[in-house]
């Protein structure tokens, strides 16, 4: 079979990133530009210069992959852009760059969901066995999803409020760690050991997760700790939090394993970079012999090459947007 | 033939125009703003399947999204098609289609008023200002502002075509007012 090489554009948040993939799973080129620096003056992403970054070097990002992989647009078979979900002005500078290039270039156009994206960015150099059991974990997301098929999803459980990044962000605010939270914390936690007592998240035999009730006991502790003029040993406090945050999910993912019997784990989403969190789901997946597929870090947190993985199976099912696609902020994957 | 794209409020106008600066085809769509369901399917209506030879956008003040859609799909016809590229404000848009001696445009959005200062020529004379409600009665006060203006689209595609083109890269919009954290 002919080579596919598809063209993927993602910025739906804070990452101008456009990649060239082949058959979905080989990366030709990759270009991300991040913006972290300016958003952390702010202290956390500013959706309206998230947006005016991404239109300022949108074509520039493109010029440099393609310098990179040696090829011109028109050497690809399709344009595949992240549509939702995420910020929606940034999404809309993608999509409308996507649709201008598909016009051009006479190329189908794929709309390709974020979080699938994640989730398939663990095909990239890589395969993924079905079915399998998908964790989705970044500062939007916690869902536990069963994979039957190539794009066949079922919601096994999700968080009933924050999403884990989010409460690693915030959390990270309360110790008063810089933007970003989560890596900030992370490191941390490696000074410190978990020897705080906070809230268990959410111990029902659900597989959904909760948040909320973590990040408000850190507040409290705090909070009282402050009133009692005790000091705060801040990388216990990490330690502390990042266990129990960490537990939460391998608690479910231990259940869901125990329950279903699938043998293959995938972890996908931006926090599936913490090294913490890699390790001690390793563990649960040793003890009930599943494989774990995990991403390499470089495509754990936003890039576009994940979109050109997760786009693949849409080019071969002819699964072609037409240009009036929006963008939207919110997207259900199943 | 040429595009000339403006989504910087609340319409969607795109025209397509020959080397004398002649409309040749024109399509509006009313009150769809930056709505990225409409743009790209009206400028393919336009076109019809045709590459232009140049661009033309209207790059703001405005609606943030409206401008950016508008300016990211310029700038992305002009890299890729290695065309020219030129940019028109929404304001400089008031003051050509007007014949004065020193004009002071504006328009307004729901929370404010945008407003330009040209000369006679249409070359501007004082920054851009976007002024509250009580700022823009006291400049009505003392001076003459043109609102309500009928937009002569010819006349703006003449004179954005006599202006220099520039690299797509750095073709960016006009923001103007400030977001919150720049308060």
């Amino acid at each position: 079979m002919k080579d596919v090489f598809i063209l993927s554009i993602e910025t739906s948040c804070d990452e101008t990133s456009i990649a060239i993939v082949k058959n979905g799973s080989k990366v030709v080129a990759l270009t991300i530009l991040t913006q972290m620096d300016t958003h952390a003056e702010f202290g956390g992403v500013v959706p309206e210069i998230a947006s005016r970054m991404h239109t300022e070097n949108i074509t520039m990002v493109l010029e440099e992959t393609l310098k990179k992989a040696n090829m011109k647009v028109s050497d690809c078979d399709a344009i595949a852009v992240t549509y939702a979900p995420g910020l929606l002005g940034s999404l809309l500078v993608g999509v409308e760059f996507a649709k201008v290039l598909s016009y051009v270039y006479k190329k189908p156009l794929i709309k390709v969901n974020h979080l699938i994206g994640h989730i398939y960015a663990n095909k990239i150099d890589n395969n993924m066995h079905f079915p399998s059991l998908a964790l989705i974990i970044s500062g939007g997301h916690t869902e536990l999803i069963k994979m039957n098929d190539d794009y066949d999803f079922e919601m096994l459980g999700e968080t009933q409020d924050d999403a884990i990044g989010e409460a690693f962000d915030k959390v990270a605010r309360v110790i008063g760690l810089k933007y970003p939270g989560g890596p900030n914390i992370e490191k941390l936690a490696l000074e410190g050991n978990p020897t705080y007592k906070l809230p268990v998240p959410l111990s029902d035999d659900s597989y959904n997760f909760s948040y909320s009730g973590l990040k408000s006991g850190v507040l409290n502790l705090v909070n009282n700790e402050k009133m009692r003029g005790n000091e705060i040993n801040k990388a216990d406090l990490a330690a502390s939090f990042q266990k129990n945050a960490v537990d939460e999910l391998t608690r479910k993912l231990d259940l869901a394993l125990s329950k279903t019997n699938i043998k293959n784990v995938i972890i996908a989403g931006g926090v599936s970079a913490n090294k913490y969190l890699r390790k001690e789901i390793n563990s649960i997946c040793e003890k009930h012999g599943a494989k774990l597929d995990l991403p390499e870090f470089i495509y754990c947190t936003d890039n576009a090459a994940m979109i050109g993985a997760a786009a693949y199976p849409l080019y071969l099912k002819k699964n072609f947007a037409s240009l009036d696609l929006n963008a939207s902020s919110s997207a259900n994957i199943c | 033939m040429n595009l000339f794209l403006d989504t910087h409020f609340n319409d969607i106008i795109v025209i397509l125009f020959d080397e004398n600066n002649k409309i040749v085809k024109k399509e509006i769509i009313q009150n769809k703003k930056q709505n990225s369901t409409y743009i790209m399917p009206t400028i393919e209506k336009v076109l019809e399947g045709k590459m232009p030879e140049s661009v033309i956008v209207v790059n703001g003040p405005g609606s943030f999204t409206g401008v950016r859609l508008g300016v990211t799909i310029a700038k992305t016809f002009g890299w890729t098609l290695n065309i020219p590229v030129r940019v028109v404000s929404s304001l400089e848009c008031l003051a050509v289609s007007i014949n004065a001696k020193d004009k002071i445009v504006s328009f307004s959005d729901n929370n404010g008023y945008y407003v330009g200062y040209f000369d006679e020529n249409n070359k501007i004379i004082k920054e851009y200002e976007y002024l509250n409600n009580s700022e823009y009665q006291n400049l009505l006060n003392t001076e003459k502002v043109y609102a309500d203006i009928d937009i002569d689209y010819e006349k703006i595609i003449s004179f954005a075509m006599g202006k220099n083109t520039i690299n797509p890269h750095k073709v960016n919009p006009i923001y103007i007012k400030k977001i919150e954290v720049e308060k």
